[in-house]
């Protein structure tokens, strides 16, 4: 009989495979993310080595000495003091509490505060407030502490915002003015992205974050790129980090472009190309977790697509490793077994500068 | 000659012309072809088709609209050529809304275009949808399939709410369920009773059309 | 799950050189090994040294870059960010701001 191997499923149920079955679903992995993407399978002797990570023995693992890379974060300092909602675990702790926890007890490489709703448009009402906090905490952090939130262009949209509801028109075969609101909402999300980013340079703003940016589809990416684009313009020492929302850029409406490029259907070692453009400086590679798939057939997936991502790239490449990314389980508690399986395979096959 | 015709249906298809697709089965009929073989050859193909190209980002929610518009007009002449009984069986209904509280409905769209586009009638109640809203237009609209998504862990417990409701009203025999969103699992599905899980839009489709077969 | 990654494969923070490269990543888009030499370099260590708690430590220690542990009269904050912008000659834009203010 042979010996089984203990992993997990893209649910972060535990399950025991044989070596087999762990090779055979890297190999599905790694070939569904190349026909998707026209980029190449793993090697076999990369295959191998992601089969050795992934049947490593020990309950953790971790990269070789030396191979370390720099973890930056989404708002993790925020999951100390918030609830469910957050992700967090409710810490009585205060933003500048949790922010020097980050840094100095777990010895993160960058930190970073955020609205606790974690888009940009919510923080347009309140940027005094915020950007006292951010400067007040930039006084006493040592480490890069940046400003981050999502773009999320549905905000935008009715009953939320002044545009008509393009996932309402769409179904209804209103492409045309599905479109228009999008690129309405686009307009709209641009002038709040470069309004936040602006303010907070004022107070010595040390970087600011685009997370997850096309999560209501290609305006919501266009809107991002737009305004990395403007902000460089009279801000070129403002550092920008801009991840992307799932391995292709959704088509929602499926005709805009940035610099001549159709934005829609990029998959990573596209997206990372359009965002260089752009002026971004660190670009984070986003790949969805499929949960009912196991954790090798989704990290071999991944892997391949941040490799490809990251060899295309002149500019560091961060792969997300949230909760349900790149191949770690979609579930509130990751188990830290997948969790650091995953990230040692996306640094050291994946050839990612960071996480 | 069938198969150009069908080939040139699912291409129609594909590429969302809806003129095209009814000439085609139109043509396909005056040609003899069986109407439940036009259907299944000639244009169930090219929806397929579409669906695996969004699924990999090949094409987009506009052309996916245009397809689906197509797929229709393409069905509505070849159903009415089948004579009466012989019709195939009937369309699902299909009541979907995103879970109280929760305001994303960017993938519950993409689901819909899906869903309408492989022959479905589907009532999309939008987002922040109360449970006894769903329960009630479900029975108006005579659904076969109530269907919830929910983005969040904190709206996930609304999935688990309807299907309490539907338990208590006595109506978890008359409608099946399905839950999906971005955390949503299988497990949960089957914690809290769900008869269906769909992981994405194509996966929906799929499943669907399971439950209905076992309806 | 942060403090899983971070075990897993991050350089440390201020506990080691992960800030100083972190600032090479953000302020002049280097990718990993550019950053880390160029750090290495300004440090003079070796690369690998650079996630050598008992060598980095002291160096930090000396150079007022911050340390992890809080040390009394020692530079932390803005001030240990001060030394880095100019140990790296890159622009924090924090200590920018923190110069203007003082009028330097």
């Amino acid at each position: 009989m042979s010996q089984k191997i203990l992993t997990r499923m893209g649910d972060g149920e535990r399950l025991a495979m044989d070596a087999q079955e762990i090779r055979d679903d890297i190999r599905r992995g790694t070939a569904e993310a190349a026909r998707r993407a026209g980029v190449p399978e793993l090697t076999e002797a990369e295959q191998e080595e992601l089969f050795a990570i992934l049947a490593e023995p020990g309950r953790i693992v971790s990269v070789e000495p030396g191979r370390e890379v720099i973890v930056t974060d989404d708002g993790c300092s925020m999951s100390f003091y918030s609830g469910q909602d957050g992700g967090g675990v409710g810490a009585p702790l205060s933003r500048l509490q949790a922010v020097l926890t980050y840094e100095r007890a777990c010895g993160a490489d960058t930190t970073s505060m955020g609205h606790s709703d974690y888009s940009y448009k919510p923080v347009k009402p309140i940027i005094n407030f915020e950007a006292n906090d951010y400067y007040n905490i930039s006084q006493v952090t040592t480490a890069p502490f940046l400003y981050g939130a999502q773009p999320n262009m549905g905000l935008y949209f009715q009953p939320d915002g002044p545009c008509a509801n393009a996932a309402e028109l769409m179904p209804l075969g209103k492409i045309d003015e599905a479109r228009a609101a999008q690129e309405e909402a686009c307009e709209h999300l641009r002038r709040d992205l470069v309004f936040v980013g602006r303010r907070l340079a004022e107070v010595g703003l040390e970087g600011l974050n685009f997370d997850t940016c096309g999560s209501a589809g290609d305006a919501d990416y266009l809107a991002a790129l737009q305004a990395v684009e403007e902000l460089k313009k009279d801000l070129p020492d403002l550092p920008i980090i801009m991840g992307g929302a799932g391995e292709f850029v959704l088509g929602m409406h499926g005709g805009v472009e940035y610099q001549g490029r159709r934005l829609a259907g990029l998959y990573p070692h596209e997206q990372v190309k359009v965002a260089e453009a752009a002026g971004v400086d660190i670009y984070g590679v986003a790949v969805s977790t499929a949960t009912t798939e196991s954790v090798a057939w989704n990290l071999a997936r991944a892997v391949t697509f941040v490799k490809a991502a990251s060899e295309a790239s002149s500019i560091p490449v961060h792969a997300n490793v949230g909760m349900g990314v790149c191949g770690v389980p979609m579930m509130e508690q990751p188990p830290i077994d997948a969790v650091t399986r995953v990230s040692k395979a996306l640094v050291q096959i994946g050839k990612a500068d960071g996480l | 000659m069938s198969e150009a015709l069908f080939q040139a249906s699912v291409d129609a298809v594909v590429r969302g012309d809806a003129k095209k697709a009814e000439e085609l089965a139109r043509q396909g009929l005056a040609e003899g072809i069986e109407p439940l073989v036009l259907i299944n050859q000639a244009f169930v193909p090219g929806i397929n088709q579409v669906g695996e190209m969004f699924g990999a980002g090949k094409l987009f929610l506009p052309e996916l609209i245009m397809s689906a518009k197509a797929m229709q007009a393409a069905t509505d002449i070849i159903n009415a050529a089948i004579p009466e009984g012989n019709a195939q069986e009937g369309r699902g209904r299909f009541v979907i809304g995103t879970v109280e509280g929760d305001v994303h409905d960017i993938g519950k769209t993409i689901v819909v275009a899906l869903l309408k586009a492989n022959g479905f009638e589907v009532l999309d109640l939008g987002r922040d949808v109360p449970t006894d809203r769903l329960i009630e237009e479900a029975d108006k609209f005579n659904a076969h399939i109530i269907g919830t998504s929910a983005l969040l862990t904190t709206t996930m417990p609304a999935q688990q709410k309807l299907e309490e409701a539907l338990k208590k009203a006595g109506l978890k025999g008359r409608f099946k369920t399905m839950v999906g969103g971005a955390p949503v699992t299988e497990r949960w599905a089957k914690k809290i009773g769900a008869d269906g899980f769909a992981e994405d839009a194509g996966a929906a489709v799929v499943v669907a059309k399971q439950l209905l077969a076992t309806n | 799950m942060h403090t899983a990654h971070i075990m897993a494969s991050c350089m440390g923070g201020i506990r080691t050189a992960g800030d100083l490269v972190a600032w090479m990543q953000l302020t002049r888009r280097m990718k990993i090994h550019e950053a880390k030499r160029y750090v290495a370099e300004k440090l003079g260590v070796d690369v690998f040294e650079l996630t050598d708690e008992e060598i980095m430590r002291e160096i930090r220690k000396d150079l007022g870059l911050g340390t992890v542990t809080s040390i009394a009269g020692s530079p932390k904050g803005i001030r240990a960010k001060w030394r880095i912008a100019e140990l790296l000659g890159v622009p924090i834009r924090s200590v920018q701001l923190f110069r203007s203010q003082l009028g330097i």
